[in-house]
């Protein structure tokens, strides 16, 4: 997802055009640029980062002009660099686009026109768009029917927006199945990915169809349809929402969004090439040490892994907090450090790696946002792919790191003997399943982890409590909740509690237990005894445990009953259950759940 | 943006109520179900509303009109074959006249506004839009499946599978008017239009996650009326209000013009009272009360947990706890509902085809319209008593010939 934006109006638009790429760069923020009409010339201004770091590398709200286009990037395909950022110019510089799909066919368009001797600057599908105008421009001589013709020759998605000094004071606008809207005023007139680039400057709207053109001016605008040029008139209509929630598609936070999308996101993550992945096993196997590192959420991200490389590759990993890392760290030549982070830009982590490359380590990395500083930091790195994660806590992106993680460890069991070539493939087997049965699992079951969430709402006190690979599930969960309910919420692996924790239990002090399958006779009935020892001093227990379990039923004073899953998955399923509990908690409680208080989401100091 | 509510479908488990009202005339809070969808609509922008009568219409119009108290312009059309939803919006094909439009069930209550949301994600995703929510109960409702990107992948109407807790359809949609071209194609059956669109992944949802609650049985007032309540933070007391001495108010309570509450009573919200009421002195009136404009409340009753529609007189030295009185009802001196059973936490109500479990602990009576019951009766819990069923009074000593 990328966001596309462009004003014309009268008089200097630049400010309010950078204010609405800004409301933009919830759809993506990687790189971003601006290309204004000034005079007989287009001026660019691009480079990578969010939009405010651009801004101040490049200054972009330096550009004066009556006419601008601008692009907030989230790559998928094409490095993050400057160069591939929007906009592009063509070869002439006439004519300067912004695009948000994907053009399937710009590869041969690009062998043509390199074969007529264009010179391309990036690496992206857009660029052949811009050069195709130029070309077109020649051929048919008004700007419009040049687009017209370029757009008869691409295949794929798209939401254009295109300006050029052929025609000054003009913004051309189509919608090829990407979203596209125009946000009308007397001062000046919009093209945008969505409302909330005009919002603070008008409600008045008309949303393109499919196959659409729109010719923006000062003073108004046209619509007509590509295939036949025909004009199409459609009424404005008033926006009567408020911007922060139409980018929510549908869902009312962003948390639920982002715990609903994990069905996709762990597609992606599941997508990610063997070779990337085993080339990080390979590493590991390598390295006369393993350390995992993160903080926060990707601290217990990292204690998962060392569950997994131990059960599925018999080796056994380090796992340091980022922020320890400096303190504890023995590492040089020969060891390896994979870090893992959201953004790439958690100041911890990022000084972390900088100290083990310092002492001469080999680093890694597990990254969601690409061309983020510790994806180009470090000597290997996998993109986990998730998509833009909003909410300030963090779900789908923690759970993608995790199975990538889980994967590895399989890519390691299978170099090193530990796994046959048939467990391999069960356990990949039972991954792919996965985001269906989860999918599945969020429908059938919101209800019910509604309904205990509310139940429990009263309790200002938790202990979240876990054995085994349960036991970082137990963690990541209690951050989760604390995070976004505000409350006292204290993770344990369930063994520590005889050993001091359990001196916090009365009647007012809740547990939820997450229980292992049945089939995991002894930590399952270690998870029952902790149960017991909570009960035996009033402790109201809940728990997360598969629907096959009845003596956790029995012993419960309620809870989430799960479809009974493979071992592998099972561990992710409860922490999705987790998730969600803390997300219905926090509704409940009326927190403040997209962005908690004095939390941030990329923590870039130290 | 217009707008079509469903209203006309009569509703027998809703009685005594329906007997004398059609189903969006309940009273709750203080108002009835349709004017709190229709102010909703206005706010939300919507300038045209068609409502489908049939069952008892006239409750409807002459109440709500053609919709100048709302500003918006309000049509009826009769829809006189209880032919579904399907024959209901073919009526209205021609009143839509090609543009989109919302559809509502009339006797859904939420909390907020869901209208503006639903139409965003009309405009952001294209497609037909429906609401959907997370009810206490899935079991009895539409449950869907959602993908990630929030279209709707499956509908299940009211699954017997007691493993289900999915979202549920919320009564609320936006459609496209491509929709009457293929209601026309299925026969009239909207569920086989959902399904169409389902198919054709052109069934979208938007989230709804403030309270919401289909009032299907007459118990479900309570607790309309409760979720009602609690979203209240302030107080408001009328200037034409006359409080006589020691009159204590608590908690947000709404008190309406002209009403006259007497010495020594008290008053803990969150509770409501219509415009001119009369409350005797040395009341009770204790949380979750929702009198009716023009009632009448005799001295020394207790009243708790219950709704009034209006225009009932109590009679003095009376207890009404947990019960939802109709309008006109007049109730003599000492009239006292049970409403609770020793040891028994769920209370039953008897139907013709057996007991049925309501989920409340406490539950009084369930008094229809027109009603009227002599003194010093006593009511037992989950009773019903039909529209203008008359009792005399309850008397002991019968007098002899002077």
């Amino acid at each position: 997802m990328c966001g596309i934006s462009g004003v014309v109006g009268e008089g200097n638009v630049i400010p309010v055009l950078f204010e609405s790429i800004r409301n933009l760069e919830y759809r993506g923020y990687d790189s971003c640029g601006m290309a204004v009409l000034g005079g007989n010339d287009i001026a660019v201004r691009k480079n990578t980062g969010g939009v405010d770091e651009v801004n101040q590398k490049e200054r972009l709200t330096a550009l004066q002009g009556s006419a601008g286009i601008s692009h907030t990037r989230w790559a998928t395909h094409g490095r993050v660099t400057a160069a591939n950022a929007h906009p592009h110019l063509s070869y002439d510089g006439r004519f300067a686009v912004v695009h948000n799909g994907i053009i399937n066919n710009y590869q041969e368009l690009k062998t043509l026109l390199k074969a007529q001797g264009v010179e391309f600057q990036s690496e992206t599908d857009t660029e052949v768009v811009a050069h195709l105008l130029a070309n077109a421009y020649l051929e048919f001589g008004t700007v419009e029917d040049a687009l017209r013709a370029v757009l008869k020759q691409l295949d794929g998605t798209y939401a254009l927006a295109v300006i050029s000094p052929h025609q000054p004071d003009h913004i051309y606008a189509v919608r090829g199945g990407s979203p596209l809207v125009l946000g009308l005023s007397p001062q000046r007139n919009f093209a945008a990915s969505d409302v909330n680039a005009f919002l603070p400057f008008t409600r008045k709207a008309v949303y393109l169809e499919d196959g659409e053109m729109a010719v923006l001016t000062p003073q108004g605008y046209t619509l007509s349809r590509l295939a036949d040029g025909a004009l199409v008139t459609r009424p404005p209509q008033m926006i009567e929402w408020d911007a922060e929630t139409s980018r929510k598609g549908g869902y009312s936070h962003y948390m639920l969004k982002e715990i609903f999308d994990q069905p996709h996101t762990l597609t992606n993550a599941l997508h990610i090439p063997r070779v990337e992945i085993a080339a990080l096993a390979q590493s590991i196997q390598q390295a006369r040490s393993t350390t995992l590192m993160g903080v926060g959420t990707t601290y217990f991200v990292g204690l998962l892994g060392q569950y997994a490389f131990s059960q599925l590759a018999g080796v056994l990993v380090q796992v340091i907090s980022s922020d320890e890392f400096p303190e504890v760290a023995v590492v040089g030549p020969g060891d390896l450090v994979v870090a893992v982070s959201q953004s790439g830009e958690t100041y911890d982590t990022r000084s972390a790696v900088e100290l083990a490359k310092t002492s001469g380590a080999r680093t890694a990395a597990i990254v969601n946002v690409m061309g983020s500083t510790l994806s180009r930091l470090v000597d290997q790195v996998i993109m986990q792919g998730s998509g833009p994660e909003i909410c300030v806590v963090s779900t789908k992106a923690a759970l993608s790191q995790m199975l990538v993680l889980v994967r590895t460890a399989l890519e390691l069991g299978l170099a090193n003997g530990r796994l046959t070539p048939q467990a391999h493939n069960a356990w990949l087997a039972d991954l792919d399943a996965f985001p269906d049965q989860l999918q599945k699992t969020l429908n059938e079951m919101s209800g019910f982890v509604r309904n205990l969430a509310e139940k429990t709402a009263h309790f200002q006190n938790w202990l979240f409590m876990g054995r085994g690979i349960y036991y970082p599930m137990a963690m990541e969960a209690a951050l989760k909740m604390k995070e976004v309910t505000y409350l006292h919420v204290e993770g344990i692996p369930a063994g520590f509690l005889k050993h001091g924790t359990l001196a916090l239990v009365d009647e007012h002090f809740a547990t939820l237990a997450f229980f292992p399958p049945k089939a995991a006779t002894r930590l399952h009935q270690q998870t029952l005894a902790a149960v017991e020892e909570v009960k035996a001093r009033s402790g109201p227990v809940f728990g997360i445990y598969q629907e096959n379990d009845h003596e956790a039923a029995q012993i419960l004073d309620g809870g989430i009953a799960l479809p009974v899953l493979p071992a592998g998955v099972a561990p992710l399923m409860s922490l999705v259950v987790a998730q969600l509990f803390s997300y219905f908690a926090a509704l409940k409680l009326g927190r403040a759940i997209d962005k908690p208080r004095n939390l941030a989401k990329s923590v870039t100091v130290g | 943006m217009k707008a079509v509510i469903l209203a006309a479908a009569p509703s027998d488990k809703l009685q005594p109520f329906t007997e004398t009202r059609a189903k969006p005339m309940i009273r709750v809070a203080g108002r009835t179900i349709l004017d709190y969808t229709i102010a909703h609509l206005k706010s939300a922008g919507v300038t045209e509303v068609v409502v489908v009568v049939n069952h008892l219409r006239e409750t409807i119009e002459k109440q709500i009109g053609h919709g100048h108290q709302y500003g918006l312009s309000i049509e009826y059309i009769h829809q006189p074959q209880p032919d579904g939803i399907g024959g209901a919006l073919l009526r209205c094909k021609e009143a839509m006249n090609g543009s989109p439009f919302l559809l509502i069930y009339g006797d859904v209550l939420v909390t907020g506004n869901p209208y503006p949301r639903v139409m965003e994600q009309f405009q952001e995703m294209g497609g037909a839009v429906a609401a959907v929510t997370l009810p206490r109960r899935s079991g009895e409702f539409g449950n869907v499946y959602l993908d990630p990107d929030m279209r709707i992948t499956r509908l299940v109407e009211k699954p017997t599978d007691p493993h289900l807790a999915n979202y549920v359809l919320a009564g609320v949609f936006l459609l496209p008017s491509e929709v009457f071209s293929l209601l026309e194609a299925q026969g009239g059956d909207m569920e086989q239009v959902f399904q169409e669109l389902i198919g054709k992944k052109q069934l979208n949802a938007t989230l709804w996650d403030g309270e919401w609650l289909d009032i299907t049985r007459p118990w479900h007032i309570l607790e309309a009326n409760r979720m009602l309540m609690d979203q209240w933070e302030n107080a408001s007391v009328h200037h034409t209000v006359r409080m006589e001495n020691n009159v204590h108010l608590e908690g947000p309570v709404h008190i309406g013009s002209h009403v006259v509450i007497g010495a020594g009573s008290v008053i803990k919200g969150p509770c409501y009272i219509g415009h001119g009421s009369y409350i005797g002195s040395s009341t009770l009136i204790r949380e979750y009360t929702s009198l009716g404009p023009d009632s009448v409340v005799g001295y020394g009753t207790e009243l708790k947990n219950c709704v009034l529609f209006g225009r009932s007189v109590l009679g003095r030295l009376s207890f009404i706890g947990d019960s939802v009185i109709g309008e006109d009802v007049h109730l003599g001196t000492g009239v006292c509902t049970v409403n609770f059973q020793k040891g028994v936490d769920d209370l039953s109500v008897k139907l013709a085809e057996g007991p049925m479990k309501t989920g409340m602990a406490k539950l009084g009576a369930m008094i229809g319209d027109h009603v009227s019951i002599g003194a010093r009766h006593v009511l037992e819990p989950g009773s019903r008593i039909r529209a203008r069923f008359q009792a005399p009074d309850l008397v002991t000593i019968p007098t002899e010939p002077w």
